[in-house]
């Protein structure tokens, strides 16, 4: 009797098993915006420019461009010793659709996002309160919705799921 | 008693972290602000013009002092038969600076094309006009009335209503010659000629149009 009752056991192990790890892989990652109150901009005010001096024959082709550049500083203490995926959020805002791309010096990620996007930007352990790096943005709007100056507000996110 | 004072002390440590971790995420945010400089530009080209390149490979408008003539000479036995002279021009502007298209042809048309750019919404279109003299005159003081000039719109290739159409000057004044959408390319090439339907003496006649681009 009791060696037919152990193969029963057995299997009914391994599928309790199994289905706990199904689960754990699709559980959704926590998302938590990142403290990047040490970031400083190494310029006030991004310039835009008109990316092309003359428009084209339809009009279509008005896209104005400025460039500055950002000295990140991220606070990961929360996820110190721990893995995680930072991105960068821009999220959708006015005065309509924009791009934004980067360049680092290595920290993190170069990338490019559209405004109601995210990028990732880093991922890998977190090995020091925080993390720095200088990031020399290229903004992109189109001209015929920017009549004045405007803000664009982006953040940092961390998925630690 | 132990156990009753030890609670609330808990209670206000979770509340407290609960508020910290609320304000960390109220202050994450970097703003940038965006601040369109110099956004409005103009251009107008009547005969030669300068661009550092076609447009579309990047290209920038430049300035071009140069005035061209457009001209004709009457032989004396057609001189007020009421057959229209054909103009020619020493202009040598044949292609647009937006993309090399040979859009002109010479020495039987002038180019004229331009554009102004602005931020925000269409506007109003931009106005070309022409400050045109009362007549054309010699040394002596004889005239000949510049509504005897007129002239046609068209382009190689071309199709639709031209942005700077056909028509005649004034005899002395201001007068629109044509129009520009914001933020778009607009160009046409004039056919001029002269109407010789009078006999005025014999001699040079000149005079000098100045035209003007004039953006809202």
């Amino acid at each position: 009797m009791i060696a037919r009752r152990c193969p029963a056991l057995r299997p009914a192990f391994f599928l309790a098993h199994a289905l706990s790890i199904i689960w754990a892989s699709t559980a959704p990652a926590k998302t938590t915006t990142i403290d990047d109150s040490g970031t400083q901009a190494l310029e006030p005010a991004v310039s835009m420019r008109w990316k092309t001096a003359a428009p084209s024959r339809s009009g279509a082709d008005n896209l104005m461009v400025g460039t500055t550049t950002i000295r990140v500083r991220i606070n990961v203490t929360p996820w110190l010793h721990h893995s995680g995926r930072i991105y960068l959020n821009l999220p959708a805002q006015q005065p309509g659709p924009i791009t934004a791309s980067w360049i680092t010096q290595g920290r993190l990620s170069s990338g490019q996002v559209h405004s109601g996007n995210r990028a990732l930007i880093y991922a890998g352990p977190i090995a020091t309160p925080f993390i720095e790096d200088v990031l020399k943005f290229q903004f992109g709007v189109d001209g015929t919705l920017m009549r004045r100056s405007f803000p664009v507000t982006f953040h940092f996110e961390m998925d630690d799921g | 008693m132990r156990t009753t004072v030890a609670l609330p002390g808990l209670r206000r440590a979770l509340i407290g972290a609960v508020l910290f971790g609320a304000v960390s995420d109220a202050a994450s945010a970097y703003t940038a602000t965006l601040t369109p400089a110099s956004p409005l530009t103009v251009y107008l080209q009547v005969g030669v013009g300068s661009f550092t390149n076609d447009y579309i490979n990047g290209g920038q408008p430049g300035n071009n002092t140069t005035v061209n003539t457009v001209s004709a000479t009457v032989a004396s036995a057609a001189v007020g038969n009421g057959t229209a002279q054909a103009m020619t021009t020493n202009s040598t502007a044949t292609q647009s600076y937006w993309d090399g298209y040979t859009y002109c042809s010479v020495p039987g048309q002038i180019y004229i094309g331009g554009f102004y750019r602005t931020t925000g919404a269409a506007t109003a279109a931009a106005l070309v006009t022409a400050t045109v003299p009362a007549a054309l005159t010699d040394t002596t003081g004889d005239t000949i009335a510049f509504s005897k000039i007129h002239w046609t719109s068209s382009g190689n290739g071309d199709s639709g209503a031209e942005p700077f159409p056909a028509g005649a000057f004034v005899n002395g004044g201001v007068q629109n010659v044509g129009s520009m959408s914001s933020n778009t390319w607009n160009e046409s090439c004039w056919t001029f000629s002269y109407l010789n339907n009078t006999v005025p003496p014999a001699g040079t006649f000149t005079g000098v149009v100045r035209y003007t681009l004039s953006a809202p």
